[in-house]
């Protein structure tokens, strides 16, 4: 089979999985969408292998293959197909959505199983996959911009997952409407895109944009942030991220999905794409690798104050994205890259074990109650601590090699570049503190009541509340549902926990400097005609930047075991002593208002002016004619019956012809 | 076959009234489905390489006045006329189930107001266009002054009494109407030489001068703005979408609409070209400010029916801005557009019966939980909202995506404007589906699953939107040749304009 035909499979997999359940879901017994899904996401994951295998095959320079199914919407001087395109960075992105997923799936069918929506939550968890397959695989941008707005979709309907809770639709709505501005910016982008090149085919688009745009050209600058905002929305980049952490609200596979898999990372892989408009945009190039600083330190600051286990985890992914973002600004292509693959493993690992932990304590996710469970869920702790240690870029774990890649890209690069490793590196110490911040509290010191009674086999269930509001759950009609499930009861949740542990300590290592270059070697053929793919750090500044980093790593990880281990009243004093600059970071820097003040309100103030002003006294009033009439015929009726009506019609109907008749007399 | 499909409608509407009283309802959808069958073999049989009028009767009907009875379908209207089809079919049958007080009656009214659209869209003499065109008014008046209902109006205003609701809006509609009226014949008295012309393929042969267009012009754009609603001349929407009967409504919103969008593609651009090339800007601005203002307007109401009243004055909008840009893409996004847009107001008109069942009423902050125990009407209902707010992968994205491409390249401060309104849909569409469907249910809610009639009705609506979405193609491409032949009339003025000139 061609490699195009293994790319419709990838897509054709999880749709048929989540029609199959969709349409199935009163027929299907048990927890058997649940195995449906998986086994859905496991054939895309398979048939992605067959494709990696046909492409390998191939010669380095002959490894992108588009195929096109039909005429999507072609008219009127625009050409726009079915089509995907097949390529070594297609080829990766589905490997690491799909084999991802799969795993996030597997553990799904014991953690939502007394839930009441189990087979919707298959459903939508499989569209959410194909959504971002269909992403990543689109040959030409209206495509693309449909998978990505299926992703956006596919986040809404699993974000207010549990609907009863107003926290969770809001958050929802929040979610979709903020994707919508990113959407927006990728149609303007493709509008743009087509005035000056004519075509939709990203290929095309590809190989005209060197010969067409002059370096830092007004509309490629334009058309380069235009792609910005889409990216910046997606993957929750300042300032359009305040929808990732509210999206917690959804069940905690979602966002183990979200972070790890379906989404925040299609930005990352937007600007990849990109790159021939990228390097020829410099301007909007840097503004990326601005933006991701930015996003990088601003998201680490408040993963260090917030207290909720799993927007901890949230603003680390934003905090992570970001290093991605800088790295693709920047050029440092496949290190981003590398650096998504060794997140996705360890990100999505580390939701696992907080939803195990959330399981534990009956929904309740404030790092403040919890505590000691290394003996009471001792796989779990395990696991956790793996995720923290390639979290905080550990030596010799995948987050260790993968981060520090981006930053010897920008060391090599010099000049004004410099700024960005010194950022990167000082995120990369709150990112050990704040890793390990999840990692103590939760795992080690005294075991707080849950894990006592857990100890002893007891396994605690408190009435559900809201975590974010604290309102009573309605778990009699299963909201969600009775059970509380921890990995060490469920093998399912085990298995799928332990792949990715190994992910997370083992995947470094097919790209050590000086020793592996695998990825680095198979995305070549998705970047030929880039400046910046191929010039590369020395080794040993490589490896200087690697001791660099797992000096920085390890003085965190002790930072951490100060304040969170072994001197817990140091943290409470220094919060104390600096209550404004706390304030501020738990007030995750006021974007939330800033954005409510500057653009929700005044559009609704708008509105109902709209409303109440000018609907009624100019549009009302306009016709003033038509108004006196109204008014008339208002009174009329108010004394007259019914029967007035017929009489009216009658009127109109002879005034009606006695004027045509009028008309063609004189006509003639 | 077209007069046959013409007629068949109200032929069924008369037969209903003869029909015993409880079968009348089943009968009209009979004669509804009929129409249906008939409209699609039309499309079955349908060349679309060809620019020209299709299926084409042509006689004499008062010559000595230049009328003639002339029928056909293009690549522009045939999609309407399957779109006025599937839209009454869902309608009348819906009725059927439900049985209206005075059933005859109304489905005798039904029938005609079908008959009056489908001869809107299919006529090819300029004079009979506006009798059809005037002629829908007269059953919609009576259909929504006797089986509509008051409305309790909003917190701190009064109620809204169908009666004079109705009236107003027939008046609004009637100035229009005269107007365009007395534009038509003003166009066949001045381009006839003693006898007056009405052939529309002969009015745009040979256009008027560029004064007399100038005019005539605002004659038929007041008809047809007043009729969309577009910005300031809606006045009459808001009481006349809260009082109507909602599966009337449905049809209503659906395709008169759309006449009026269509008017501007059928009458206006072929017959006066100057005059639009003219105008052009003056009709992006009202286009504008419809999507502008009605988005706003969309996202603060708390009336389920006004929510969509104003999102098609926004949706029209667009479709007037695409229409105007006066390039083949943006017109032939307005075609798909127009398709897309009645076939979601349609299903979100049914649901909305569904949900004044349920909670009693239209107000979504009253509503709530509907969902829990009917899964079926909330997938309907969201993938109804998905294609109103035009996600992409809907055709109704693919619509705008014309359509803005259009005015982008023409006039790209129109097109960057406009975009703006993609959120602001985004917001207004889930905020209904919300507010009904989800967060916790209310005590006076009741939250029941959608009937196996009602929901075979709607579902089938749905599917009809999922399979123009996976190929948005099957309209634009057959429609292209006929747009494109439309657009070149203000595009290439004749050899005679010019000269005149």
């Amino acid at each position: 089979m061609d490699a195009t035909t293994y790319g419709w499979l990838i897509l054709a997999f999880p749709l048929a999985g989540s029609m199959i359940i969709a349409f199935g879901w009163k027929l299907l017994p048990g927890r058997a969408a649940g195995w449906i899904g998986t086994a859905a996401i496991g054939l895309s994951f398979l048939v992605t292998l067959g494709a990696l295998f046909q492409i390998l095959g191939l010669p380095a320079e002959e490894r992108q293959l588009t195929d096109s199914l039909y005429d999507y919407a072609s008219a009127g001087g625009l050409d726009i197909q079915m089509n995907i395109l097949v390529d070594p960075l297609s080829v990766f992105m589905c490997l690491v959505v799909s084999g991802i997923s799969t795993m996030i799936h597997l553990y799904s069918i014991s953690y939502v199983t007394s839930d009441r929506g189990f087979n919707r939550f298959f459903s939508y968890l499989n569209f959410f996959v194909f959504s971002m397959l269909l992403l990543v695989l689109a040959g030409n941008i209206v495509l693309l911009i449909v998978g990505w707005a299926f992703v956006g979709f596919a986040s809404y309907a699993l974000i207010s997952f549990w609907y009863r809770r107003t926290t969770a639709t809001e958050a929802g709505m929040k979610a979709f409407v903020i994707n919508v501005v990113g959407d927006i910016g990728l149609v303007l982008a493709a509008l743009f895109i087509f005035r000056e090149l004519g075509t939709f085919d990203l290929l095309a688009i590809f190989e005209q944009a060197p010969e067409q745009f002059s370096t830092n050209e007004g509309v490629v600058v334009l058309i380069g942030i235009l792609l910005l905002v889409g990216a910046f929305a997606k993957s929750a980049q300042v300032p359009f991220h305040t929808w990732l952490p509210d999206a917690m609200e959804g069940p905690t596979p979602v966002s183990a999905l979200i972070h790890a898999a379906t989404m925040v990372t299609a930005g990352v892989y937007l600007i990849g794409r990109f790159y021939p408009i990228f390097e020829i945009a410099l301007t909007a190039a840097d503004i990326a690798a601005i933006v991701g600083l930015v996003t990088l330190l601003i998201a680490a600051t408040i993963a260090l104050v917030v207290t909720d286990n799993k927007r901890i985890i949230a603003y680390s992914t934003m905090s992570q994205i970001g290093y991605m973002i800088m790295g693709v600004g920047i050029g440092a292509y496949s290190a981003a890259f590398f650096h998504l693959m060794t997140h996705a493993f360890f990100k999505a690992l580390l939701f696992m074990t907080a939803g195990s932990v959330i399981g534990a304590m009956a929904n309740r996710q404030n790092i403040d109650l919890m505590g000691g469970f290394r003996r009471s869920l001792p796989f779990t702790s395990a696991l956790l601590i793996i995720g923290c240690l390639a979290l905080a870029a550990f030596p010799g774990t995948s987050g260790f090699f993968s981060k520090d890649a981006i930053l010897a890209f920008a060391e090599y690069r010099g000049g004004a570049y410099w700024v960005f490793a010194i950022g990167g590196y000082i995120g990369a110490l709150m990112t050990a503190i704040y890793a390990f911040r999840i990692g103590f509290r939760i795992v080690a010191g005294p075991p707080c009541e849950v894990a006592r009674d857990l100890e002893q086999g007891v396994h605690h269930h408190v009435e559900p509340q809201n975590p974010a509001t604290g309102e009573a759950e309605d778990t009699d009609v299963g909201f969600p549902g009775e059970k509380h499930n921890i990995a060490e009861d469920n093998w399912p949740m085990k298995i799928a926990m332990s792949v990715l542990g190994i992910g997370a300590l083992f995947s470094g290592y097919i790209q050590v400097p000086g020793v592996t270059d695998v990825l680095h070697t198979f995305l070549e053929g998705s970047f030929e005609d880039s400046k910046l793919y191929f010039e590369q750090p020395t080794d040993a500044a490589e490896w200087r930047g690697l001791a660099t980093g797992a000096l920085i790593s390890l003085t965190g990880i002790a930072i951490a075991h100060h304040f969170f281990l072994r001197n817990r009243a140091a943290a409470a004093r220094l919060q104390a002593r600096l209550p404004g600059l706390h304030t501020f970071l738990a007030n995750k820097w006021y974007f939330d208002e800033a954005i409510d003040l500057l653009i929700v309100r005044p559009t609704l103030a708008f509105g109902r002016w709209c409303d109440s002003t000018f609907e009624r006294y100019v549009v009302e009033g306009l016709v003033s004619g038509a108004q006196g009439v109204a008014k008339g015929g208002n009174s009329a009726v108010r004394t007259a019956q019914s029967g007035y009506l017929r009489s009216y019609a009658l009127l109109l109907f002879v005034g009606f012809a006695g004027l045509g008749l009028y008309f063609l007399i004189a006509g003639s | 076959m077209i007069q046959v499909m013409l007629w068949l409608p109200l032929a069924a509407a008369l037969l209903a009234c003869l029909a015993p009283r409880r079968a009348a309802g089943w009968v009209a959808a009979l004669g509804a489905a009929g129409t249906l069958g008939l409209a699609i073999a039309l499309l079955a049989g349908f060349d679309s390489a060809s620019a020209g009028i299709q299926h084409a009767v042509d006689e004499a009907w008062i010559p000595d006045l230049g009328v003639r009875y002339s029928l056909g379908v293009d690549g522009i209207s045939i999609f309407l006329v399957l779109l006025t089809s599937v839209a009454w079919f869902a309608a009348t049958t819906w009725s059927a189930i439900r049985m209206p007080e005075r059933p005859k009656t109304y489905f005798l009214m039904l029938g005609i107001a079908q008959t009056a659209t489908l001869g809107a869209f299919i006529s090819q003499d300029l004079l009979l266009f506006v009798l059809f065109f005037d002629l829908m008014l007269i059953p919609f008046y009576f259909l929504f002054g006797s089986w509509g209902s008051d409305h309790p109006g909003r917190e701190g205003e009064g109620a809204i009494r169908r009666s004079p609701a109705t009236i107003k809006m027939v008046v609004y509609t009637l100035v229009g109407s005269l107007l365009m009226l007395a534009g038509a014949i003003a166009t066949g008295v001045i381009a006839g030489d003693g006898t007056p012309v009405f052939s529309m393929a002969e009015l745009r042969a040979d256009p008027l001068g560029e004064d007399s267009q100038r005019w005539i012009f605002w004659f038929f754009a007041a008809a047809f703005l007043v009729k969309m609603p577009a910005f300031l001349v809606h006045g009459w929407m808001p009481d006349a979408y809260r009082v109507a009967p909602l599966a009337v409504l449905a049809v209503f919103a659906a395709v008169l609409s759309k006449v009026a969008a269509y008017g501007f593609l059928r009458v206006v651009l072929p017959i006066f070209p100057d005059a639009t090339i003219q105008f052009q800007e003056v009709i992006l601005v009202v286009a504008l400010a419809s999507i502008l203002y009605g988005s706003v307007m969309a996202f603060t109401q708390t009336s389920a029916r006004l929510v969509a009243g104003y999102s098609s004055v926004a949706q029209l909008g667009f479709i007037t801005l695409g229409i105007f840009a006066l390039r083949p893409d943006g017109a032939d996004g307005a075609v798909l557009q127009m398709v897309n847009h009645g076939l979601v107001i349609v299903p979100l008109m049914l649901i909305m019966v569904i949900l004044a069942e349920r909670t009693g009423g239209d107000d979504i902050t009253r509503m709530g939980g509907l969902a829990l125990r009917a899964p079926v009407l909330a997938a309907l209902f969201l993938v109804v909202t998905m294609a109103l707010l035009a996600i992409p992968g809907s055709a109704n994205f693919i619509g705008e995506f014309y359509i803005l491409n259009g005015v982008f390249q023409e006039k790209i401060v129109f097109a960057l404007i406009a975009s703006i309104a993609m959120a602001m849909a985004a917001y207004y569409a889930l905020r209904l589906f919300q507010h009904a469907m989800h967060n916790r249910k209310r005590d006076d809610v009741e939250s029941k699953e959608i009937g196996w009639r009602e929901g075979a009705i709607v579902g089938a609506l749905v599917a009809c939107i999922v399979g123009l979405a996976l190929y948005p193609g099957i309209v634009l491409e057959r429609s292209d040749e006929s747009v494109k032949d439309t657009v070149s009339a203000v595009q290439e003025p004749s050899d005679e304009v010019a000269a005149r000139r």
